[in-house]
């Protein structure tokens, strides 16, 4: 039963119900600056991290004007996508993306409304950035898209070739006609739309999705649904553990917590809305970057997650 | 899928990795994410998957405790919520199901048998094997004392009316089949559902 088949009567209406939630929801193009707001809020909440998170709040806003002012010359045949959706298969495919989508552009505009908003280290970075030619920042891409942790040569630049194609990919992914089905088997572990890995998990709000569970891609941002109290990665339920952080006081820091599997020995985040409806996948798991080195200094396990704007070396 | 999903390796993030992270090499303090959670400390939690005891509908729900399940541990409950991917109740639980964590709670839950012998008001803590003993001893006694197998005018009937049966709500439908067959096959027809309470 959905909410168009509600009756009305001398009572009111009849309760809607139970709501299937979508498999797959595409990223809204405002995501950004909800993104860039999120993280200035984060900086001034922890003050020792306000530095970096100040950084990626700029970056994030950075994003924003790029996607607004810019729009792409990629113009795929109108059927391109369908066929793709059709047929299962993933609609944004990186391979075909990294060639044909023109990220670098995205790349320098970036660089240009990102310059002068940064510290001195981080304006040398962009420079020497710039200074990279095509093939190089197309070598960088190619690492961020495999989820790589790069050369020590390269690590640095990876968050900012990264930022420009989340950009290229958001602008494909929020344009498309409509979301591709759920995926199955392992490849629910990967992104519907193009393939790459989850930034983290989210509980979600609203009337649909009210609770449920979403990895949220860590380069489109497209969610898709995955059932909670489950591993996201190899899909066993039995050594499941929920680590969180909390005060003398009992209060928690940020609406963050972790689901470490013994199965896999590895963990990723969930991100809760419904405790901070404002929260976001990528910046909740930056600013919980605390958590990641409690954990790690308790059981060594991995994080099967990739957070394109922290490399971890 | 252009991503080969075996070929996952994942990250260690540690005070190391952090380190030698993009952070550290985009020129930011890498010890400030350690001094960002120094006056906290790590909490555990469990999240079990369990149907609502209450009624035949049998809604999704999460138990939530505290304690990693190690031994020194003390295991408790402290939250209870509908499951949001249980395909019938979607999350939604009736007020009942919403006080289970006082069900649970409750000082007056009823943890093991007890017997309240004929003309005592005292309640008497009795064994599990006590009790099934008990409670067979009971039935059969007045089964074979009022079991009726043909009425007044011949025809057969087989039934026993002095004994009723109520089932349990949260079966499922393999256990209600079961127990429909056991209770009938002895004859009783007083028989319902606690589904209905």
């Amino acid at each position: 039963m959905t909410a168009e088949h509600q009756a009305e009567h001398d009572y009111g209406t009849t309760p809607g119900g139970v709501v299937e939630p979508p498999a797959v929801v595409l990223p809204e193009r405002r995501l950004f600056s909800h993104r860039a707001r999120r993280l200035r809020d984060l900086s001034r909440r922890l003050r020792s991290m306000a530095d970096f998170l100040g950084f990626a709040a700029r970056l994030a806003q950075a994003q924003h004007q790029v996607l607004q002012k810019r729009t792409s010359t990629f113009a795929p045949d109108s059927q391109a996508f369908d066929l793709a959706l059709e047929h299962g298969m993933p609609p944004l495919s990186v391979q075909s993306l990294q060639d044909d989508l023109d990220w670098q552009e995205d790349l320098d505009a970036l660089c240009d409304a990102l310059e002068l908003n940064v510290g001195q280290p981080q304006q040398q970075l962009i420079q020497q950035l710039r200074q990279l030619d095509q093939e190089d920042r197309r070598n960088i891409a190619i690492e961020v898209l495999n989820a790589g942790t790069g050369t020590e040569g390269i690590r640095a630049f990876m968050p900012l070739v990264a930022a420009a194609l989340q950009v290229a990919w958001l602008r494909q992914s929020s344009a498309l006609s409509r979301p591709p089905k759920r995926a199955e088997g392992t490849a629910q572990t990967v992104c519907p739309c193009c393939g790459a890995l989850p930034v983290a998990s989210l509980i979600q709000v609203g009337r649909e999705r009210s609770r449920v569970r979403y990895m949220q891609c860590s380069i489109c941002a497209t969610e898709w649904y995955m059932e909670r109290a489950r591993c996201t990665t190899c899909f066993e339920t039995g050594k499941l553990d929920y680590v969180g952080l909390e005060g003398e006081d009992g209060r928690r820091p940020l609406p963050v917590r972790a689901e470490t599997c013994g199965d896999c020995e590895s963990y990723v985040k969930i991100v809760h809305l419904d405790s901070e409806v404002d929260a976001d996948a990528l910046a909740d798991d930056l600013a919980s970057l605390g958590l990641d080195i409690m954990i790690a200094r308790e059981r060594d396990l991995g994080r099967s997650s990739y957070n394109p704007w922290l490399i971890a070396g | 899928m252009t991503v080969n999903v075996t070929r996952r390796q994942f990250f260690k993030l540690g005070a190391a990795g952090v380190a030698s992270s993009s952070m550290a090499m985009m020129g930011f303090a890498p010890e400030s994410a350690e001094a960002s959670v120094r006056q906290f400390k790590l909490t555990h939690a469990r999240e079990t998957r369990n149907n609502c005891t209450y009624c035949s509908v049998g809604c999704g729900i999460l138990i939530y405790s505290h304690g990693d399940g190690s031994k020194n541990v003390r295991q408790e409950i402290f939250h209870i919520e509908g499951d949001p991917d249980h395909p019938v109740s979607r999350g939604s639980l009736c007020p009942k199901g919403s006080g289970l964590l006082d069900f649970v709670r409750s000082e007056t839950r009823l943890e093991y048998p007890q017997v309240r012998a004929p003309g005592s008001s005292e309640w008497k803590r009795v064994s599990w094997d006590e009790a099934l003993d008990r409670i067979a001893r009971h039935i059969k006694k007045d089964r074979d004392a009022n079991f009726v197998e043909r009425d007044e005018t011949g025809r057969t009937v087989n039934h026993w009316t002095t004994s009723g049966f109520l089932a349990a709500s949260g079966a499922s439908n393999e256990a209600g089949y079961i127990t429909h067959k056991v209770v009938r096959n002895l004859g009783m027809v007083a028989f319902d559902n606690q589904a209905r309470v």
